[in-house]
């Protein structure tokens, strides 16, 4: 009779997580849908964050087109290149607030990993940097070496986006078995209320007992089948925190900071990374038409400071969100731990979403190829 | 608790995915077209020509040989005008038409070239109808459906027609400036894009309107 409610309250607690992030992500697409499809003008239906979103949308346009003028007057003034790279840097910080650039995913992350913001502001600024990198070397090996033409950077970009899609699933499936793990982990050593809430109106005093000496071992071998209570209450005791690159056992808090904590870090970002901005391609190619290409070099890497500063804003607030969260949570014991965990489960996963969603077609990336194959 | 991590826990979710604007569009376009029509005053197709801005221009223009420096002649242009074409098929030619309400399908284009005006690229295209059209209201509408490209009508001259009956009246219908609820579907784009069928691009269609008695 426990083994069954215990399972339903463990599979509760995950449905509950689950059914959080699913409504969150279902209420963002609606919110997304709901400007009334084909109504000529539905001002009426004017959503609240609609200004400041709008407002950063035709800045950031505008910004964009007017790189070229910027690009084509530093030819023969040199002063221009000055406002060239304040337009870049500028247009950076607003076109990152966009879909893309890593922010989802590098967000994901580091709620999963429980990273500090610290570490999630530098690996915004390695992501963006690797970002702005990348476009330079694509642009540099394949129109000033190679001399290719349109077709071949586009396929070359598609290619690369794919190897960081791919790279992120890889990274997300990693993470995704690991905080499995310690959920589960998790879910054993959780003293289930919905036990003393049967027993104890029955039978209080035997109930305590029963329960203090019992109830990990009990959790244990229905949270997981086969488990014995001694092996198991000596496995969460490591279990604590389980990183995306450990074994079966997670490093001690304190170890994040090491050399090891950055390494895996890194590579997260790297994936992330990976994948150039189309914008900065084309304005690399343009620069270079121009005989610009150190010109345009300098605003790619400008730009890439402005989108560093918005990735990193964003990644701050999704630390500190689960900051927030395990705060409250620590001061619930046993369910708080649990729901934590659930939470890097849920992050986990949605990493892995972002990265396999725009791989399938689902969500739209940015095409360079619409006109030239 | 539970509802307080709840909280975060959607807080943080939206941070993520309710993010605004995108890079959309990347491409910009002016356009001239004209509506063809038959002797017998029925519609056979649309005639247009297209001018991509300078920076998308430049990268298009990247590793296509030519002679001289900030020259490209026409034959040098082919190779690149049938990619173009071909590659437009996809997103049928941006190019939508109805006839007293009903969908007019287009064929393959002919007649296509690309010209280089410095610092412009021209792509001059004729898309026949796959039947000619004698109707009282003709629509043709020029967007894209995934706002990947900005299509503007030139400011001079931006429509004509060629053949038609001297009584049917042409007008073109500029697109209106977004509204802020718009603008923040617009915003939304990657992360929920439109779907090809769906109509809320219309709105920024560039509209060309006869009416022939």
């Amino acid at each position: 009779m426990f083994s069954f409610h215990q399972k339903r309250a463990c599979c509760k607690t995950l449905t509950a997580v689950l059914a959080i992030l699913a409504v969150s992500f279902v209420a963002s697409a609606a919110l997304a849908q709901g400007v009334p499809f084909g109504a000529p003008h539905p001002a009426s239906a004017a959503l609240s964050g609609s200004g400041p979103v709008g407002w950063i949308f035709a800045e950031q346009a505008a910004f964009y087109r007017s790189l070229s003028g910027y690009i084509r007057a530093s030819k023969d003034d040199g002063a221009a290149k000055w406002g060239l790279f304040g337009i870049s840097f500028l247009y950076g910080i607003f076109h990152a607030v966009g879909p893309g650039h890593g922010k989802a995913v590098i967000s994901s992350y580091l709620v999963a990993n429980e990273e500090t913001w610290r570490r999630g502001v530098t690996l915004s600024f390695v992501s963006a940097g690797i970002q702005s990198v990348v476009a330079v070397i694509i642009v540099a090996i394949a129109a000033v070496l190679l001399e290719a033409t349109a077709k071949t950077i586009g396929w070359t970009v598609h290619i690369v986006e794919i190897v960081s899609y791919v790279l992120i699933i890889l990274i997300g499936l990693r993470l995704l078995f690991v905080k499995g793990r310690s959920f589960l982990f998790a879910c054993r050593r959780f003293e289930w209320p919905v036990r003393q809430l049967e027993v104890a109106p029955s039978a209080a005093g035997i109930g305590q007992s029963f329960h203090r000496n019992s109830a990990g071992p009990i959790g244990c071998s229905h949270c997981e089948a086969g488990g014995h209570g001694f092996h198991c209450d000596g496995d969460h005791e490591h279990d604590h925190h389980a990183s995306a690159w450990s074994h079966a056992h997670g490093p001690e808090p304190a170890e994040l900071g090491g050399a090891g904590g950055w390494r895996r870090g890194l590579s997260a970002v790297m994936a992330v990374g990976l994948r150039p901005c189309s914008g900065a391609i084309i304005v690399l190619v343009f620069a270079l038409a121009q005989d610009l290409f150190w010109t345009g070099v300098g605003a790619t890497l400008l730009m890439g400071l402005g989108t560093a500063l918005t990735v990193a804003l964003i990644a701050t607030l999704a630390v500190s969100a689960r900051q927030i969260a395990s705060r409250i949570a620590s001061a619930q014991s046993g369910w708080g731990m649990l729901a934590m965990r659930a939470v890097e489960v849920g992050a986990s996963a949605l990493m892995i979403a972002f990265g396999a969603l725009p791989l399938a077609g689902y969500m739209a990336s940015e095409q360079l190829w619409m006109f030239t194959g | 608790m539970k509802r307080s991590i709840a909280g975060a826990c959607a807080g943080l979710l939206s941070s993520l995915l309710i993010t605004g604007a995108d890079a959309h569009p990347h491409v910009w376009v002016t356009l001239h077209s004209e509506i063809l029509y038959a002797p017998d005053g029925a519609m056979t197709g649309v005639r247009h020509a297209w001018k991509f801005d300078d920076m998308f221009s430049a990268y298009a223009l990247q590793g296509i040989h030519h002679a001289k420096k900030g020259q490209y002649t026409r034959e040098e242009l082919a190779s690149l005008a049938q990619l173009n074409v071909d590659s437009l098929k996809e997103y049928d030619y941006f190019t939508f038409a109805r006839g007293d309400g009903k969908k007019l399908k287009f064929t393959a284009p002919v007649d296509y070239w690309l010209e280089y005006a410095n610092p412009a690229l021209v792509l001059h295209f004729t898309l026949p109808l796959k039947s000619p059209a004698a109707a009282k209201a003709l629509q043709v509408e020029v967007y894209d459906p995934t706002i990947f490209v900005d299509f503007e009508f030139a400011k001079e001259k931006p429509v004509a027609l060629d053949g038609a009956p001297r009584q049917c009246l042409l007008s073109a219908d500029l697109p209106h400036q977004p509204t802020p609820a718009e603008q923040m579907r617009l915003s939304q784009l990657d992360a929920t894009p439109l779907d090809a069928n769906s109509p809320f691009a219309e709105i920024f269609a560039n509209k060309m309107l006869v009416r022939c008695p």
